[in-house]
């Protein structure tokens, strides 16, 4: 059995098939090193204290270009390259420990995010709605089971809940979801419209 | 038989550019080509088909006598492309992950591997650098890393575009020196420049494109003075003859 | 934070470096977890003591080291500050701060000894196997299971690594020259995101392209390869340690 039948092999010609699959392979590889970095890289913003962490913008970003079965595998590889022990979580934590602590719900939530944006703005025809109801919908799944794994893990109530893990992050995700979608206007076409020799003076 | 043959290779753009137009062109087993033309002739373009990077809007492009879209992997296997700028070309971490690249994609055994990896540090003069970090060697030295990547795979072809951009003149003659010695080795050369000056007195052919044609293709005795109409310096000096176009001593 | 060299190799000839890297990974796993399940002094004490030794061995430049680590400290040093302060508590007699509690210290220190393990053990571990190991390592332990591309998810595993840096350094770029042309002027923060975001990505997309590019050039095929691995008695050795650190860690 060809191991590519995991990731259901396109109806394209043999040699488009791998140059493809090898496509994505780095592109996976660029959007996991993205999310990883994003945990470190803040960018001051002036609004309240918390300056924006990028993990889940480019968790977002990733669904938006390599669509869902590509982005899961991103965003898997991102999980267990943490598993592994390598500082790849937010602020430099890794480990089993953090998955299933108090915000491993976020991380979890990240799969759902991805598979969300992923599947909706690869469905049809790409639009600009879409992509933001999209992305939209994604981080109403992410916060739904982040929140709730919070809410579980250190037996608080709803209301400590969602003033803990939801509140503070409202304007951090608007922005997001506005930048997000714009950058899935200008650039995902062109990143769709395949390789572009990149000798190009 | 040839070794590389173009039969009427168009390759035209989405956006309309004809970047190379109906190009025929054969190569010998053995031969040095010096391929020049000005900037945007469609010289880059060219040698990119040379191992199916890039797909022809019309003709084909056969190694062989056989078609490459047969067997892709055996075309690249066949010619070694070192590219314009070769930052862009590693992929490794070290120079021995660098140059070990090729010869894996082959799935050859470890053991052969190493010793491929070995063979062509030792022709590059490279193997005390073997755990540096590409990007921070020296530019010719990373010239010389781009052709023992190539070079690791055994190539019958080593098509070398503009291996000379960036280098200061010590650089030139170490790189040029190099591309001899891989001729020598019985390796094909198509070596593609607009600086004849610096190497002509070694092809055994010049070919000439413009604007996507190919406009010229002879002995470069012959060739040479009809240079300077298709944008390239007429390298030749009141009494210099062909022979004394290189940067050799 | 472009100078974090954090994933990077340093190359050397010690014991470290020549081991088992099947067994150093399933090391850097022990010891992650253990650090995840440590509470009592001794514990830390115990993970330092032995990390303290790989450093050692592996003869790493200390200084290099430090300033990498540098980055982290300050996170470090964060944790321990939201933790003193957030926590309630018994005040500190000796260190009568507003709100500082002893509960709350306590529970920063721990956490930011975890987090120091961590990064440490990554540290030894990064700083004595080249990247391409990692990727090997992950083949092998994929190779048995049917259905699952190993060798694609090594390549992925294996780039990932090599991108860090490489994003790392183009963002820190990106941001300069973003702070010489006044982006600190818009106060509008979804404009600062874009035009932080956007140059970035676009960039990379198109350093992407060309890594593809390369790739294919030298006849990049998932047929490829396989690393073979040898460990000697000594690798295994290394490993019962960390193995038994660990099993103290979690059962005492
Ligand atoms: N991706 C692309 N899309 C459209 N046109 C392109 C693309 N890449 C190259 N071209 C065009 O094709 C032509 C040939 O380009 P090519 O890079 O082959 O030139 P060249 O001879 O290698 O020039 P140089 O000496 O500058 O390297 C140029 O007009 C160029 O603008
Ligand atoms: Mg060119």
């Amino acid at each position: 059995m060809e191991p590519n039948e995991f990731f259901k092999p396109t109806t394209a010609p043999r040699e488009d098939e791998a140059r493809t699959n090898l496509r994505m392979t780095v592109y996976v590889a660029l959007f996991t090193a993205l999310i990883i970095i994003g945990g470190y890289i803040s960018i001051p913003l002036p609004i309240g204290p918390v300056p924006i962490v990028l993990a889940d913008f480019f968790t977002m970003v990733t669904g938006v270009f390599l669509g869902y079965r590509w982005g899961l595998t991103s965003v898997a590889l991102y999980l267990c390259l943490g598993i592994l022990g390598l500082p790849v979580f937010a602020g430099g934590k890794a480990g089993l420990a953090v998955l299933f602590g108090p915000t491993g719900g976020f991380l979890f939530g990240y799969l759902f995010l991805v598979a969300v944006v992923g599947f909706i703005v690869h469905k049809g025809k790409p639009s600009l709605f879409k992509t933001a109801m999209a992305l939209v919908a994604g981080n109403l799944l992410l916060y739904g089971v982040g929140v709730t794994w919070l809410k579980t893990v250190l037996k608080i109530g709803w209301p400590a809940a969602v003033a803990a893990g939801l509140i503070p992050f409202i304007p951090g995700i608007i922005i997001k979801i506005v930048v997000a979608s714009a950058l899935a206007r200008t650039l995902l076409p062109r990143f769709q419209q395949g390789p572009v020799p990149p000798f190009r003076q | 038989m040839p070794i590389l043959e173009t039969q009427n290779l168009t390759h035209v753009f989405p956006d309309g550019t004809v970047a190379i137009d109906n190009i025929n062109l054969k190569i010998y087993p053995g031969e040095f080509v010096v391929m020049a033309g000005a900037n945007g002739s469609g010289k880059t373009v060219l040698a990119r088909h040379f191992n199916g990077l890039l797909k022809p809007t019309k003709g084909q492009v056969l190694i062989d006598g056989q078609p490459i879209t047969k067997n892709i992997l055996e075309a690249r296997k066949k010619v070694g492309l070192v590219f314009q700028d070769p930052d862009r070309q590693f992929v490794g971490q070290t120079v021995t992950e660098e140059v070990a690249f090729g010869p894996e994609n082959l799935n050859l055994p470890p053991a052969q591997v190493e010793a491929m990896v070995k063979t062509a540090l030792e022709v590059v003069g490279l193997n005390r650098f073997s755990q540096q970090n590409p990007y921070v060697l020296s530019g010719g030295l990373k010239r010389k890393l781009a052709i023992a990547g190539v070079l690791a795979m055994q190539p019958k072809i080593i098509v070398l575009d503009e291996p000379f951009t960036g280098l200061d003149y010590p650089g030139v003659v170490q790189v040029l020196q190099q591309i001899l010695r891989l001729h020598e080795m019985g390796h094909t050369i198509i070596l593609i420049t607009h600086e004849l000056e610096k190497t002509l007195a070694h092809a055994g052919r010049l070919v000439i494109i413009n604007q996507g044609k190919l406009v010229e293709d002879g002995q470069p005795e012959a060739v040479v003075y009809r240079a300077e109409q298709y944008g390239i310096r007429m390298p030749l000096r009141k009494g210099e003859e062909v022979k004394d176009l290189t940067w050799l001593k | 934070m472009a100078e974090i060299t954090f994933f990077q190799y340093i190359y050397g000839d010690t014991i470290l470096h020549r081991m088992d890297g099947r067994l150093k990974l399933a090391c850097m796993l022990l010891l992650s977890l253990a650090a995840s399940f440590a509470t009592a002094l001794h514990h830390y004490l115990l993970a330092f003591g032995l990390l303290i030794f790989a450093l050692r061995l592996a003869k790493l430049p200390w200084t290099a080291l430090l300033k990498d680590l540098r980055f982290f400290g300050l996170i470090i040093l964060l944790v321990i500050s939201i933790n003193a302060w957030t926590i309630p508590g018994d005040p500190i007699p000796t260190l009568p701060l507003p709100g500082l509690s002893r509960q709350g210290v306590v529970a920063g220190l721990r956490f930011a000894g975890r987090l120091a393990i961590i990064v440490l053990v990554c540290a030894v571990v990064t700083g004595t196997t080249p990247l391409r190991t990692f990727g090997q390592v992950i083949e092998w332990v994929l190779r048995p299971i049917p259905f699952v591309p190993a060798a694609r998810i090594a390549t992925m595993v294996t780039l990932t690594f090599a991108l860090i840096p490489v994003l790392l350094g183009q963002f820190a770029e990106m941001m300069a020259a973003q702070k010489a042309r006044g982006i600190e002027l818009r106060k509008n923060p979804v404009r600062r995101l874009y035009y932080a975001v956007f140059p970035f990505l676009e960039q990379m997309l198109r350093r992407t392209d060309q890594i593809v590019e390369a790739m294919e050039a030298r006849g990049y095929s998932e047929v490829r390869t396989r690393a073979v691995f040898k460990s000697t008695k000594r690798d295994w050795l290394i490993f019962l340690l960390c193995l038994s650190v660990f099993l103290y860690v979690c059962c005492s």
